[in-house]
């Protein structure tokens, strides 16, 4: 949903009509309906929204456009992945729209050219504040959902670096520190998303959780992910174990994995944790994290990583930064040295009256002033 | 009771004019003006203008009922909260009205009202008591005496229920903006505290009729 509209047009823009659009803050969300209400009714809906709702199938002719999500869907697949405006906007109009744009057909033209016997490419989309990095990252997801590849969505990788209650030092590791309430969370979304996969994936080494309890060689990966969310104190063990596993068995070739992380600059930042005597924590002190640093790396082949560059959760970092090399920092942006990086420009004019005869459509803008001339 | 001294005073020189911020008289042609207008305009070429206060905007979305609701909400002049409740409440508003309409069948869809700023309107006025109580001292006794109400009054007194039923009678934990759009559709419904308040003063007014000859204006 489009939280202010100041930020995506610095200048008034000219419509088809020849008005100037006046922009404000918030209150632009009720503008102006034009005088006749009985034109946009009329109008087909063909000029913003588009039949085609697979994403394997969205060329250019689609771009600018908007393609519907059933909302069943929208529940299997994104369990925690969308942004909460547009969340509110599902519940709202009572459909899930997103608007096909050219990063996204860009970064799928590249999915689908890609040649998996070489190492994961990693895609880093990057651009200014609210212009649609999350939105792109989720038409990718839906993307490769449908052609049903092993989808290892992060929703935002800065939730597990602060405003964390609970810090339990590692069993597996002393120096490493866990994270119970975030991966047990994860882990429960991560279930509902890839159910298929976690019966077909088998484990291929013993894994010892405590004195009695053990998943051995063999079992469905399903069964970690159990013990995971069964034993609270494991569970960020049992992400890691699931990542492991999962990176080494793509490497054969039985299915594919796309990684998707929102908000990757806070893998490589500072936290806002501090361990009990109030010493900082550093990220490769955390499980979660460490586990995640390992699966970035392109030492794997039969799949790709897309991510996301996010100002707006991150620490420590001033809000006009941007570059993947101002929000990466040093050691980031070597870890993902060869990367694509994908730019999101703000709305075009087209894109912006697509978006705006959507939401006409959707009864969303409601003022009753007629459009006028400016003055 | 009406004083015979002003109390609250200007600075301002008689002479000067209220600032005129309706954009449509100054973009009409000189052709269509009526021939008052024509003269009012010269004047005002002439004459000293007041300077425009800050809340006072040309702009369409401002509402001058919408303004004032806002101010009577913000607490030690903080503006920009009060001015982001207000529009959270409408854009709550709107959310609440949109999903109905979109889950409702087709013949169902004309009955409902999006527009949040129709409903704030109409919610206000719903909530306009017609008849006052104002306590009149005769012979040692105060009586309340039902007193025909003031526009101004009217308005203001919806205004301040709406306001102080949201402080008080909510969850410590519910936002202000959640809460008032609750009272609102409410209120546009003919439902809820503030309407049943605004009953409550009608029959007072209607069992005190008895003194209703205390009044002298």
């Amino acid at each position: 949903m489009l939280r202010s509209l100041k930020g995506l047009v610095c200048h008034p823009l000219k419509l088809d009509h020849g008005y100037a659009l006046h922009t404000a803050a918030k209150d632009c969300l009720s503008a102006v309906v034009s005088q006749d209400v009985q034109t946009p009714s009329e109008r087909p809906r063909t000029v913003f929204c588009t039949s085609e709702n697979d994403p394997a199938k969205h060329t250019d002719h689609h771009e600018g456009r908007h393609y519907s999500i059933p909302l069943e869907e929208v529940k299997a697949v994104f369990p925690h992945g969308l942004p909460y405006r547009f969340q509110q906007q599902i519940k709202t109009f009572n459909e899930a729209c997103l608007m096909v744009r050219k990063p996204a057909l860009e970064l799928l033209a590249y999915l689908k050219n890609s040649n998996f016997a070489h190492p994961a490419v990693r895609y880093v989309i990057y651009g200014e504040k609210g212009t649609g990095k999350t939105m792109t990252l989720c038409h990718v997801v839906h993307y490769c959902a449908r052609q049903g590849w092993l989808v290892l969505h992060i929703p935002d990788a800065h939730l597990w670096v602060k405003n964390c209650k609970e810090l339990l030092q590692s069993s597996y590791n002393k120096e490493r520190l866990d994270q119970p309430l975030q991966a047990s969370f994860w882990l429960k979304n991560f279930k509902t998303s890839n159910e298929r996969f976690l019966r077909e994936i088998k484990t291929q080494k013993r894994y010892v959780w405590g004195k009695r309890e053990s998943t051995e060689e063999g079992r469905p990966l399903g069964e970690v992910v159990e013990q995971g969310l069964a034993r609270v104190k494991n569970a960020s063990d049992a992400v890691g174990v699931v990542l492991k596993e999962v990176k080494q068995q793509c490497c054969l070739g039985t299915f594919r994995l796309l990684v998707a992380v929102d908000g990757i600059n806070a893998l490589w930042g500072r936290t806002t944790l501090k361990k009990e005597d109030k010493s900082p924590v550093s990220p490769e002190e955390l499980t979660l994290v460490y586990n995640l640093r390992k699966i970035m790396l392109n030492n794997w082949n039969g799949g790709a990583v897309v991510t996301t560059l996010s100002q707006t959760g991150s620490l420590f970092k001033p809000s006009s930064a941007y570059l993947p090399q101002e929000l990466l920092g040093k050691e980031g942006f070597d870890a993902l040295d060869p990367f694509v990086p994908i730019p999101v420009p703000n709305y075009s004019p087209r894109e912006f009256e697509s978006c705006y005869r959507y939401y006409l459509d959707r009864k969303w803008l409601q003022h009753e002033k007629g459009q006028r001339p400016p003055g | 009771l009406c004083r015979l001294t002003q109390v609250r005073w200007s600075r301002y020189n008689p002479s000067f004019i209220e600032p005129e911020v309706n954009k449509e008289l100054y973009q009409k042609p000189l052709e269509e003006l009526s021939e008052e207008e024509k003269q009012k305009l010269e004047l005002k070429a002439v004459q000293p203008i007041k300077a425009a206060p800050p809340t006072l905007s040309s702009s369409v979305f401002s509402d001058p009922m919408i303004s004032k609701f806002t101010n009577m909400m913000m607490k030690g002049g903080n503006k920009v909260l009060a001015r982001s409740l207000m529009t959270q409440t409408l854009e709550n508003i709107k959310r609440k009205q949109l999903e109905k309409y979109h889950k409702a069948p087709e013949d169902e869809k004309e009955t409902i009202e999006c527009n949040p700023y129709v409903i704030f309107h109409q919610a206000l006025k719903n909530c306009q008591p017609i008849i006052g109580l104002s306590s009149i001292t005769r012979g040692g006794k105060t009586y309340q005496v039902p007193v025909p109400l003031k526009d101004n009054r009217k308005r203001f007194l919806a205004m301040k229920w709406m306001i102080t039923e949201c402080r008080e009678n909510k969850h410590r934990r519910t936002m202000m903006p959640e809460k008032l759009s609750q009272e609102l559709l409410q209120a546009f419904n003919n439902e809820g505290p503030i309407i049943k308040k605004k009953h409550a003063l009608h029959k007072m007014a209607e069992a005190n009729r008895a003194y209703a000859h205390f009044r002298w204006w």
